[in-house]
């Protein structure tokens, strides 16, 4: 709760601070900012309450969640050092726009009423739509812009019918009370309604959280943004998206479990093989990174299909593992294709002899990201699979392995570029900070590929 | 509580309406049409505009400036709406519903510092 | 004189449903239909204003003031998007000289 408040309070100060005559100081004012932000949200942990009348309840859940996105927004700030430099006169918008979303994000995991989540969605979305057309002469930019705000929008439209039929049927927005409805309808003709509503919330979330079928607008508009802010969209929007919807299926809609979880199924299952086989025929590095997270949000629902014990968890640590591993692929192309004009493969040819530190994050994040073992990406998908064996879902994970092996291919394909052929240009200017953020990003990835345990009992 | 039945029958009230109003518009343009005397030359077509030539095309692009403040309006107007439910329960929220709600407008108000302060709103 | 949710009563609660799913339709097939930029928008808010149709007819029926709650905070996010959406579609103006969504096609494998 404080938290939020303080984010909006920040996001606010750092607008102003935007009117300095130097944006020097805006970065390590950002910094600062997330930092109090992040320590003060753990002053809620172990101490579940709710507030505003019970719209928002601030459990270990929502705190732990609310630490990895402000902590991911902390890693991609660092990579915006080619904005400071070139002076752009938007950078404490930028900034302040960031932070202003981060609250949106946490109201997303901390919801107790679906007001407050819808409010959370939208928070978030209307500031990507921003951040998305952020770069306002560029034409892949403004489409991105235009696409992401009318399939997003058309969602949220989705998603609030759904919402009304929900209200209609069980007459409250508390999401205990709406459990409460849905865990008793034998007797009431209101179930219908009650089922449609759940069908388009779900194809709603399913539309912001880019799973197949509704993923089309996924690679057209993470290609066009901003690299800086698809980082944002891929890890941030996608941890919240994630939560958010792990919260509303298991506390929610559980009394229409055996309605809506063959739907689930089916799209979890679409999202794995669309993602990654889309993400095999890419020749663009960063439209295969969009499928990739297409990919990675199935992994994530396959969590959302198995609830157990072990789940939460497994969420968890796959969101930080592969937040940090994405973080570290985007710095690397943000940091590469700000020199080099492009974001092909062919662009990373021979970065191993030219800058052996770029390369060896890059491949570190590969690795994790196609879960090779030593690197937190596999304990991630260990896990997952993990909880959903458990739950006796043992053909998904087959084809979840399945899938798994043909996304080997494709992130191997950068690593063998950058060691196998020649240098294509010049060494790539990378600042002290950023530099810094790689070395720190890849020893995190082996923290928690060698030490999972230290991340996986949190909730 | 007892349901009203409506039959087909109820809506004939409007249907008639309908007609009546489509009704009277074909008869006067048609009357106008016919009856009107007509007296085509170039002065007679041209758009009226005070008397005066007209100037160029109607279809101009129009300054940025009345957009901003236009769309500078419509969150202002918009976020009014939440004061009409305070307005009417003034007195049952007491002083935490009116400090709350000075909390909301001061955070409106630092929004709209921050668009005086980038220029927003200048004319020139 | 009767109360307000009385009035509203006097129409069946499935009448509310039929209109304001027919709206929402309409909204939706403008939205894949039309090729306008600022008309598939316009599809998009009613679609909005169709739920908010919605919520309010559930609220009245179920004397439950939260519908009506939540048709605020719709409107002040619609207020909000419709600002940021406008904004896009004036740079895209600028750029191409034209709304038209089948003109932006540079993103495509």
């Amino acid at each position: 709760m404080t938290s939020i408040i303080l984010l909006s309070v920040f996001g606010i100060i750092n607008l102003f601070l935007g009117f300095l005559k130097s944006n020097k100081i805006l970065l390590p004012a950002v910094i600062i900012f997330l930092a109090i932000v992040f320590g003060v949200n753990f002053l809620d942990w172990n101490n579940p309450q709710s507030h505003f009348n019970n719209m928002l309840t601030i459990d270990n859940f929502a705190v732990a969640f609310s630490a990895v996105m402000v902590l991911s927004l902390a890693l991609i700030l660092p990579f915006s050092r080619s904005y400071i430099n070139s002076g752009n006169p938007h950078l404490a918008e930028f900034y302040s726009i960031l932070m202003f979303s981060l609250v949106g994000a946490i109201m997303m995991v901390s919801y107790e009423n679906i007001i407050m989540l819808f409010l959370g969605i939208e928070i978030l979305s209307i500031a990507m739509y921003v951040m998305a057309g952020s770069h306002k002469k560029e034409l892949r930019s403004n489409e991105a812009a235009l696409k992401y705000l009318l399939m997003g929008s058309f969602a949220t439209g989705i998603l609030l019918f759904g919402f009304a039929l929900i209200y209609g049927a069980s007459g409250s927005f508390n999401i205990a009370e709406i459990a409460s409805f849905s865990s008793n309808t034998t007797a009431t003709d209101l179930l219908p309604m009650m089922e449609i509503g759940v069908l388009l919330v779900l194809v709603g979330i399913c539309f912001k959280i880019g799973a197949a079928p509704f993923h089309f607008w996924t690679p057209d508009v993470y290609e066009g943004t901003p690299t800086l802010f698809t980082t944002y969209m891929s890890t941030v929007v996608k941890t919240a998206g994630i939560a958010a919807f792990y919260k509303l299926v298991w506390a929610v809609f559980p009394g229409l479990n055996e309605f809506w979880y063959p739907t689930l199924v089916a799209i979890t299952v679409l999202t794995l093989v669309i993602g990654n086989i889309g993400a095999a025929i890419q020749t663009s590095f960063k439209r295969m990174m969009a499928y990739s997270s297409i990919a990675h949000a199935g992994y994530l629902l396959i969590a959302l299909t198995s609830f157990n014990d072990y789940s939460e968890n497994a969420v968890l640590f796959y969101a930080l593992s592969y937040t940090v591993a994405t973080v570290a692929a985007f710095g690397v192309l943000k940091l590469v294709s700000d020199q080099r004009e492009g974001e092909t493969y062919e662009m990373f040819n021979g970065l191993g002899r030219t800058n052996p530190l770029l390369a060896f994050a890059m491949t570190v994040a590969m690795c994790s990201l196609a879960s090779i073992p030593l690197t937190g990406g596999f304990f991630a998908k260990f896990f997952i699979f993990g909880s959903a064996i458990e739950a006796g879902a043992v053909w998904l994970v087959v084809v979840a392995i399945l899938m798994s092996a043909v996304s080997i291919y494709y992130y191997f394909r950068v690593v063998m570029a950058m060691y196998m052929k020649e240098p294509v240009g010049e060494k790539v200017a990378v600042d002290g900070f950023a530099a810094f953020m790689l070395i720190f990003l890849s020893i995190f990835t082996f923290i928690m590929g060698i030490f999972p345990g230290w991340f996986n009992n949190w909730l | 509580m007892e349901q009203a039945i409506y039959t087909p029958y109820d809506y004939l009230p409007i249907i008639v309406q309908f007609l009546a109003a489509a009704g009277f518009v074909a008869f006067a343009m048609g009357v106008t049409h016919l009856i009107g005397p007509k007296r085509h030359s170039k002065v007679k077509d041209e758009a009226w505009e005070c008397g005066i030539p007209t100037v160029g095309n109607a279809r101009t692009p129009i300054s940025y400036k009345y957009f901003m403040t236009a769309i500078l309006f419509v969150i202002f107007d918009i976020e009014i709406i939440f004061m009409y439910p305070w307005a009417v329960n003034f007195k049952v929220l007491g002083t935490e519903g009116f400090l709350q709600m000075i909390t909301f407008m001061g955070l409106l108000m630092a929004g709209f510092v921050y668009v005086i302060k980038k220029g927003i709103l200048k004319w020139e | 004189m009767n109360e307000i949710p009385e009035v509203i009563r006097t129409i069946p609660l499935n009448y509310y449903l039929f209109l304001s799913t027919a709206l929402f339709v309409i909204g939706v097939t403008g939205v894949l239909l039309r090729r306008n930029a600022i008309i598939i928008f316009m599809c998009i808010e009613l679609m909005l204003n169709a739920v908010n149709l919605l919520l309010v007819s559930f609220s009245a029926y179920r004397s439950d003031p939260n519908g009506q709650v939540f048709v605020f905070f719709i409107m002040a996010v619609a207020a909000a998007e419709v600002c940021v959406g406008l904004a896009i579609i004036v740079m895209i103006y600028r750029n191409l000289q034209s709304t038209d969504v089948h003109l932006l096609n540079k993103l495509k494998w």
